[in-house]
């Protein structure tokens, strides 16, 4: 049973703490391992990608997900990662590392003042404000600011590589993004499981009874904005690495259905289900665009599946087959008695 | 300066017609339709398929586009969006999004995606105080005004849209009176999209015609619904002029920040307003 998905768990005392801990670590081995399978299935590069995606997926999973805020503008936080990463790198330092913390906190401190307005608004009206500021920095990257980001044709990136570092290669970039899709990972599993993870998933409950009992409700509100938005833009600066090459695409406004996809194929409000479901999505996206042309419909019949049929997700499924075993388990002693 | 506040007039008539369907879906049946984006596009395709085969006459090919989709709004409205009555408004804005992403891939496949050319059909001009209109811009802002006052009268004298307003504010009531509101709701929807497709058949000539043309539309509305404030049929037509006339006097001194000016103007409302959804 996974702690995480009940609304309160009871605060665990202090002997209880180091299986905890070994747990969490399991749970990142085992991640780590899943994607070192996925090389010789697809290529390392793609495989690279799909973490990228799955940083993504997972800032976008704490504000959906725990938080119930559906953005329809995250990819702004991942343009914005992108271009800083790829600004400074082009005119002023050469330096990958500090580049990548500068984007994650130019994407942070986006989001702390859109974060003012934003969070405010609840359900669709935050959708929609957030896709219309996803537009104006579409817009902005695109043409007010063409001199410095060259427009709509982007710019290419290209970083030194530090020490023994060397950023062209695949496998550099690999461990890298591994190392930190893991580290965001462990990050955003203690924020979930702590009193404050806990506090923001009541507030996607019932926001008014989280206000009643005296927390100030807008304020853990935009601590989780501007943790999502920095995680988003730390995918955009891996993005941008990765691909060494940025242009407004990386926040163009249609593509954001991708990440409300994958957060919902793979079931929303759970770490797990982000990367499964961020996986599935680069899976389709890759390689089922080759075969069917008609990729968008697609696209759209599953979504309205999802909606109708498949609300829990792929994580969700698993997680209520793993209980329906349990509970046959439970069971059976109690009939042996009655025989 | 008289032109663009022409300009901003037709404009904001535009986004009138395609703000008032949302606004009335919101109001009535809390569901935010983001298909609105796929009628409005599916009547400008119908209305270019049916010029050539009305032989250039746009009135009735215009009338043809309109009628074109209310049997499509109301599968949508009896197939899905009825489904979602009372659940969470993520759910609804997610399911009318594939929604979106089906019609815009049919029309991708139907018509290519390549821009399509349509032209004014009225390229006359008038003069006044020396100076040229053209008379297609006055004639939307005419219909947009016809179209105000007749709705004016529809939800004040008739008993069909005073159900809609008593609705709008308390469904519930309305509905232990023993009236059908949802049969009132799917109307209403229906209607709003014709509106929708009205608008876009309005709107087509003086813009660019491609699969993805309704979402930069659909976003401006959006504003505009949000800024008037959801299910307020009067603050939808002021705020449609206002913002209409914002992009028009931000595109007289800086063309390409039209369409942004009007989202920064829905954050500073939005900041000083208390946000009800």
């Amino acid at each position: 049973m996974n702690p995480t998905h009940r609304l309160f768990a009871e605060p665990s005392p202090d002997q209880d703490f180091s299986p905890k801990k070994v747990r969490t670590g399991l749970e990142i081995l085992i991640i780590g391992i899943g994607f070192l399978i996925l090389i010789p299935l697809i290529s390392l590069h793609r495989v690279t990608d799909f973490m990228i995606f799955c940083i993504f997926a997972l800032s976008f999973d704490l504000l959906y997900g725990y938080m119930g805020r559906l953005s329809f503008g995250h990819l702004l936080y991942l343009g914005t990662g992108a271009y800083i990463f790829g600004l400074f790198i082009k005119y002023v330092h050469n330096n990958a590392f500090l580049a990548i913390v500068l984007g994650m906190l130019a994407a942070g401190v986006l989001g702390m003042v859109l974060g003012l307005i934003m969070v405010r608004a609840t359900g669709a009206c935050f959708s929609l404000m957030a896709l219309a500021f996803n537009q104006i920095g579409y817009f902005l990257v695109l043409s007010p600011l063409k001199e410095i980001t060259d427009g709509e044709n982007g710019f290419g990136v290209h970083a030194q590589s530090i020490g023994f570092l060397n950023f062209n290669s695949k496998i550099t970039l690999f461990i890298l993004t591994l190392g930190l899709i893991l580290l965001a990972f462990y990050f955003l599993k203690r924020l979930t499981t702590s009193p404050y993870g806990i506090l923001v998933r009541s507030i996607k409950e019932d926001e008014n009874r989280v206000r009643f009992l005296g927390y100030n409700t807008y304020f853990y509100k935009w601590v989780t904005f501007v943790a999502a938005s920095s995680i988003a833009g730390l995918a955009g600066t891996l993005t941008a690495l990765n691909y060494r090459f940025v242009n407004p695409n990386v926040m163009d406004v249609h593509q954001n259905v991708g990440v409300v996809f994958a957060c919902l194929i793979g079931g929303a409000g759970n770490l797990y289900g982000a990367i499964i479901g961020g996986v599935a999505y680069m899976m389709i996206s890759n390689f089922l665009a080759i075969y069917i042309q008609r990729w968008e419909m697609f696209l759209g019949i599953a979504l309205l599946i999802i909606v109708f049929r498949f609300r829990k997700g792929i994580w969700g499924s698993l997680q209520n087959l793993g209980e329906y075993f349990q509970r046959t388990k439970e069971i059976r002693p109690v009939e042996g008695k009655r025989a | 300066m008289l032109l663009t506040i022409l300009y901003g007039f037709s404009i904001g008539a535009i986004l009138y017609f395609i703000s008032i369907g949302l606004s009335l879906t919101f109001g009535t049946m809390r569901v935010i339709n983001f298909a609105h984006t796929l009628t409005y596009s599916i009547g400008v395709y119908v209305l270019i398929t049916c010029i050539p085969w009305m032989k250039g006459n746009f009135i009735p090919a215009a009338i043809i586009a309109i009628l074109a989709v209310i049997p499509i709004s109301y599968v949508i409205e009896r197939y899905v969006i009825r489904r979602l009555y009372g659940e969470s408004l993520d759910y609804t804005f997610i399911a009318t999004f594939a929604i979106t992403l089906m019609g815009v891939d049919t029309i991708k496949w139907i018509w290519g995606v390549n821009p399509l050319p349509l032209s004014a059909p009225l390229g006359t001009y008038v003069e006044f105080w020396g100076m040229t209109f053209p008379v297609y811009r006055i004639i939307i802002f005419v219909i947009a005004v016809a179209l105000f006052l007749a709705l004016e009268l529809f939800f004040r004298k008739t008993i069909m849209g005073k159900i809609v307003v008593a609705a709008l504010e308390d469904k519930d009531g309305v509905r232990c009176l023993g009236v059908r509101v949802d049969k009132y709701f799917s109307l209403m929807f229906i209607l709003g999209s014709a509106l929708a497709a009205l608008g876009g058949v309005l709107y087509a000539p003086i813009s660019a015609v491609h699969p993805y043309m309704g979402l930069s539309v659909l976003l401006l509305a959006f504003a505009v619904v949000i800024v008037g404030g959801m299910g307020n049929l009067r603050g939808t037509f002021i705020s449609a002029f206002s913002l209409g006339m914002v992009m028009a006097i931000t595109a007289r001194y800086w063309s390409q920040g039209a369409e942004t000016m009007v989202f920064i103007v829905m954050a500073i409302v939005l900041f000083f307003r208390p946000i009800d959804i």
